[in-house]
């Protein structure tokens, strides 16, 4: 009766108005359900959050522009013209040419594929890292957390760009290099995190009941202590995004990162600064969508702390 | 609640912004230099000794110049003629193989010293005994560790004896070692007690300098700034200017900045954007002279593909020379594609040294010819020479168009050296510079190769490094350096720059421009390819 | 900078008792000192693997491209390059030992001497950055907690990002161009016009305090002008993230019952906040700076390149890029110690005054 009593409701209101009112249920129906509630919950407070929502737009706008990068294109990226190279931005190239005739505001679409390429599959490599590193360490203690820790402390001593530069140096300037060097150098603080997260659940009694029904460790650290990092760490990591795109610009400054004729941004930026002064848009433009891009990650990362991990503010 | 506590806390955030802002303003720009001294913006990352028996690169090279004086030095209107230094005179023997230089009296030491002959044979037996790479400018004719100490010799206190092992023309000599830093003379007796394990003072001049010269160094602090001052002891006369204040300053739209808003009065590494912005600029003046730096694509010839010379001709035809010469390199340099530099005795004049031009049918046809009608893939090694990247950039855009796909790879200059010298690359661009005004400068290492195998690593000869051998090239070079009549000896080196250029393991692409920014109030700045006259200039 | 923040320790580390404060600090001096020194000793080993793993060849760096191979093997002898691995590393690890870090490839002095020289620089910008950082990103963090959601609050939060997410080399360019080439208002690159370099009396090497201790204003003008730029820009970076610290810490206290309880008797909001609130979250707030201060001083590269400042960064990167391993060393290890050090002391000062681990 009672269980009669709790279902029907939902399932006639989900029969009767759809998808909408079945997200609103006051009560789930199943451990699925009830994810996708929280999911459409925090998708309203998300919603709820602008600047968050920007940050995700700007995203969303980029993704669209390196997806259809092709057909949104107005030129050949790779094609020169020395006879009309610098140009200021015009109804023919609309953020002007650069120093070799090539179109820019082409350039600037195709690059957005390899700066998101770089934040994208830095974060793959990184967060899995990061949290088995730091969820074991955290979970198991003893000599293998003073290990691993002194592992990650001789990491985060070491300057994040001098690390990346040292590698990059070693391997050989190109993309792929440029994102081990930078995976290497940012693994540290989200094993860290995922440290701290865990010395926290550890300890809590759901823990101690997985135990006692005799999970082994390995279970234990995967089925149920990573789960509850995530948040903390998705957020984390679209923080870090943004500073993976300064260090892979940083390293393009320095002549390390993409390579030649590559459109990325950062090495756009380093060939563009020989004109700031006489054609300022050809340091300009790609500075600002550097700027735009991880602004977007940094207000996206924000909003996300707001909605995923409410104790950290 | 929120509104009534903000608008206290409003006033306080207004008044924080305020004063941030005048504490900026409050701030005028002091925009002079000091009237006695020259103010340079330099990248000087490159300097890490002032040896002379070690120096390799330009900058202390320049600064060497200026600091100790050679046997002789280049003519400052013609840097194909020499003219008196240390030497007031010199006479020459019947057979060319004696040279008898005389020096001038009373020479002295920065701090009053003597300085003899004798000190002057020690300094130059000195970079034979050390070995470093500027021991090759004396062993290349026919001093070594052995016969040093008999050849050079100072019969008194002012006569120094050069004995050469072979006729050389003399003119050859007096540039490529009577001006060569290698002729520097040096103080004997502060490098002795400054000795260390017997490095005859090597690791004093890391730091300082101890020679006789119009200047001498008074501080040194690297990536900072280097100061030179007037020497009172010198014998020649006095400099116009007492010091000479070189910031090192490794951006060039930063030197940009400080060339126009008067903190210094010359710009060394402008971008040719900004030269060509600046020059005609009120208050500013562009300063350009053709100096002998080659800048090259080179190609390995261990390489199967690379090892074809219609492989590498057809490499030719792809360099844009003029579209890259009006564009890119308008304020860097000329299109060249001799070995020979113009302005040194044997080149070929500017249209005959550069016959190449874009021609992608011909690059085409060539490839074809040699069995790549498809094209192929390379790796193309590039420094972070700032003209690098656009020059690469433009023939891998042509290449593409004949089925070549060159990969471009960046590196710090030091990588790229290593990688070159173990001939561990495909091919590569850099620049080279000779230190001497005649074509035997660089036929000698871009051209003669006396042993090609792995073992004997040539590494100063870039003609070793691509893996190039030509016996009929050797045999020229080795005729026209003895060669006694001047203009036969032009003809030999007409023709062998003509073969080069068809075959060679290199592809010339430019001569570069010595360039700077300058402010108008220097006068008499005064230079060729070879030296800069600090001591000439004023203001 | 975004890296920081994980090493705030956690509020939770207090176990009921309430130990003696200098046992406390003996106890975790114990604790902590040998996993300093081992990782002192992990990062030297790092670097020093990092160094033979570099394809660039230090001997060419400094023989340049013309040597021949006689000075060539005669000089990587000299460096001991032609000895075995193993033994090249104890070598190295003896002189870290005996704190020789031998002499810079590049400058041929020795490798202190040029730290002691470059670091100065270094510390003058970051501790003016700091200062800006923090004296702006404080107020502006309690502000934002205090107006949370207002319009004032999303301003200093979007500030505060764009601190946090420009290339701050870019940053530097176009302040350069703006200041400086068009308004004029400020010094340019380097430290000082040269017209005043040699008016200069190092006595600490922090050109500011240098000409304040002789009273030369004019001269001070002169090395204030060229600081402000950079440090500001720098300090914008710690600014932001002070500042978006500050104010997570601060609206977790306001959350806090004895906040309201503090209303309702009566207590100014503005009393409430700065005076009780502030108080509990200075020490958090102290550790943010101090890592902030502690990623300052590791020398900003980029800033540095862009500002011909001739600082600490610069130099280590410039002995990377030619291979010049004593002088990496020797600045890793530096870092290092830094770092080490300030997340040492923000660990004591949490535990030691931290009310609630008390």
């Amino acid at each position: 009766m009672t269980d009669k009593a709790i279902t029907s409701p939902a399932v006639a209101a989900a029969a009767h108005t759809g998808l909408a009112a079945w997200l609103r249920a006051p009560v789930p129906t199943s451990p699925s359900h009830a994810r996708m509630q929280q999911l459409w919950l925090q998708w309203r407070r998300l919603r709820a959050n602008g600047s968050a929502l920007f940050g995700l737009c700007v995203i969303v706008i980029l993704l669209i522009a390196a997806t259809f990068a092709p057909l949104l294109a107005t030129h050949d990226i790779f094609e020169q013209n020395l006879a009309t190279r610098l140009l200021a931005p015009s109804m023919e190239h609309w953020l002007g040419t650069d120093e070799l005739g090539r179109d820019v505001y082409s350039r600037l679409l195709f690059g957005a594929r390899i700066t998101l390429y770089i934040a994208l599959l830095t974060t793959v490599i990184v967060a899995p890292i990061g949290l088995i590193v730091g969820t074991t360490a955290g979970y198991l203690g003893g000599w293998v957390d003073t290990v691993l820790m002194r592992i990650v402390d001789v990491f985060l001593a070491f300057p994040n760009l001098i690390l990346a530069l040292a590698f990059v140096a070693a391997l050989g300037p190109g993309i792929e290099n440029a994102i081990i060097a930078i995976s290497l150098a940012s693994w540290p603080p989200i094993a860290r995190l995922a440290r701290a997260e865990t010395l926290t659940i550890r300890k809590s009694d759901y823990i101690a009941a997985v135990r006692l029904q005799g999970a082994s460790s390995l279970r234990i650290i995967f089925g149920h202590i990573m789960p509850m990092c995530i948040p903390s760490v998705v957020v984390r990591v679209t923080l870090n995004m943004a500073a993976i795109i300064l260090t892979a610009a940083g390293l393009g400054f320095l002549g390390l990162g993409a390579q030649p004729p590559s459109p990325e941004w950062g090495t756009m930026l380093s060939s563009g600064r020989e004109f700031v002064m006489t054609s300022w848009w050809i340091a300009a433009i790609p500075g600002t969508a550097i700027l735009i891009t991880s602004l977007a990650f940094n207000l996206l990362g924000d909003g996300l702390r707001d909605v995923l991990d409410p104790r950290h503010g | 609640m929120m509104t009534k506590h903000f608008s206290k806390h409003k006033k306080a955030i207004a008044a924080a912004a305020a004063a941030a802002l005048l504490s900026s303003i409050a701030l005028p720009a002091q925009a002079a230099t000091p009237a006695s001294a020259l103010v340079m913006a330099w990248n000087i990352d490159a300097i890490s000794t002032f040896d002379p028996a070690q120096v390799g690169e330009v900058v202390t090279n320049e600064l060497l110049q200026n600091t100790c004086d050679s046997l002789v030095d280049f003519d400052p209107k013609d840097e194909s003629k020499v003219v008196p230094l240390l030497a007031k005179s010199w006479d020459v023997s019947e057979d060319r193989k004696q040279i008898t230089f005389h020096l001038n009296e009373g020479l002295k030491f920065p701090g009053g010293a003597p300085a003899t002959a004798k000190e002057l044979a020690w300094s130059m037996q000195r970079v034979v005994t050390l070995g470093y790479g500027n021991a090759a400018t004396l062993t290349e004719y026919g001093f070594s560790k052995d016969n040093v100490k008999d050849r050079i010799v100072a019969k008194d206190d002012n006569t120094l004896v050069l004995t050469l092992d072979n006729p050389y023309p003399t003119n050859l000599i007096l540039q490529a070692v009577g001006a060569n830093r290698v002729s520097a003379l040096l103080d004997q007796a502060t490098l002795t007690k400054n000795e260390i394990n017997g490095d005859l003072g090597n690791k004093y001049l890391a730091t300082n300098t101890a020679c006789v010269g119009p200047y001498k160094l008074v501080q040194w602090n690297a990536g900072e700034s280097i100061v030179l001052q007037a020497n009172d002891d010198y014998y020649g006369k006095a400099p116009k200017l007492k010091r000479v204040l070189i910031r090192h300053v490794a951006e060039p739209g930063t030197q940009r900045l400080l060339l126009q808003q008067g903190d210094v009065d010359i710009a060394r590494d402008l971008s040719p954007d900004d030269l060509a912005d600046l020059d005609g600029k009120p208050g500013l003046k562009v300063e350009r002279v053709l100096k002998p730096q080659l800048f090259f694509w080179t190609f390995n010839a261990l390489d199967p593909v690379f090892k074809d010379e219609k492989v590498r001709l057809a490499m030719r035809y792809l360099i844009d020379y003029d579209g890259l010469g009006k564009s890119v390199m308008k304020y860097l340099g000329v299109p060249r594609a001799s070995f020979a530099q113009l302005g040194a005795t044997g080149a070929l004049d500017a249209e005959q040294g550069q016959p190449f031009k874009l021609d992608i049918e011909k690059a085409k046809a060539l490839l074809t010819e040699a069995g790549y009608p498809n094209g192929f893939e390379a790796n193309v090694l590039i420094g972070t020479l700032p003209h690098s990247a656009p020059i690469a950039q433009s023939i891998q855009q042509n290449a593409s168009k004949v089925g070549v796909k060159l990969n471009l790879e960046r590196m710090a200059n030091a990588q790229l050296f290593a990688r070159i010298r173990g001939r561990e690359f495909q091919t590569g661009m850099l620049a080279w510079q000779t230190s001497v005004p005649d074509a035997h400068g660089n036929a000698s290492r871009l051209v003669y190769n006396p042993d090609n195998r792995p073992e004997a690593k040539l590494t100063q000869m870039p003609s070793w490094r691509s893996a190039f051998q030509n016996e009929a090239f050797n045999t020229q070079v080795k005729a026209a350096l003895l060669e006694g009549d001047p203009e036969k000896r032009n003809q030999i080196y007409y023709q062998l720059q003509k073969d080069v250029m068809e075959k060679g393991p290199m592809a010339i692409m430019f001569q570069m421009y010595n360039i700077l920014g300058m402010s108008d109030k220097v006068q008499n700045w005064t230079w060729n390819g070879f030296r800069v006259y600090y001591d000439l200039a004023s203001k | 900078m975004a890296d920081l923040t994980h090493s705030i320790p956690r509020s939770n580390a207090g176990n009921g008792t309430k130990p003696n404060p200098v046992l406390v600090v003996l106890s975790i001096l114990g604790k902590t000192l040998l996993p300093v020194f081992v990782t002192l000793f992990g990062l030297a080993a790092l670097t020093f693997f990092i160094g033979r793993m570099l394809p660039i060849d230090p001997v060419a760096s400094i023989l340049g491209d013309n040597a021949t191979q006689e000075a060539y093997e005669k000089m990587s002898a000299a460096l001991g390059m032609d000895k075995p691995l193993w033994y090249q590393f104890g070598v190295y690890v003896k002189g870290i030992l005996s704190l020789d870090f031998g002499d810079a490839l590049t400058t041929g002095k020795p490798v202190i001497d040029d730290i002691a020289r470059v670091f100065p620089a270094t510390i003058e910008l970051a501790t003016l950055s700091i200062i800006i950082g923090t004296g702006f990103g404080i107020p502006a963090g309690v502000l934002s907690a205090m107006y949370r959601n207002s319009w004032l609050d999303n301003a200093i939060r979007f500030t505060g990002l764009i601190g946090y997410s420009a290339p701050n080399f870019w940053l530097g360019l176009m302040g350069l161009v703006l200041f400086y080439a068009t308004l004029g208002w400020i010094g340019g690159p380097g430290r000082i016009d040269f017209i005043y370099e040699f008016d200069i009396e190092p006595i600490t090497g922090f050109y500011l305090i240098d000409t304040a201790l002789v009273g030369n204003w004019e001269v001070f003008r002169n090395v204030f002008g060229h600081i402000i730029l950079p440090a500001s820009i720098l300090g914008f970076g710690a600014l932001a993230y002070i500042s978006r610290m500050t104010r997570s810490f601060m609206i977790e206290q306001l959350s806090q019952e004895y906040i309201v309880t503090a209303r309702v008797k009566g207590l100014s909001w503005a009393r409430t906040v700065w005076i009780h609130a502030f108080r509990n979250v200075a020490v958090q707030v102290m550790t943010v700076v101090a890592l902030s201060y502690a990623f300052l001083l590791e020398g900003a590269v980029l800033t540095e390149t862009v500002f011909a400042w001739p600082g600490f960064g610069r130099y280590l990167t410039n002995a990377l890029l030619v291979g010049d391993m004593n002088a990496v060393v020797g600045c890793s290890l530096l870092v290092g110690v830094i770092f080490v050090t300030l997340n040492l002391i923000c660990d004591l000062l949490y535990r030691v005054f931290d009310p609630r681990t008390r």
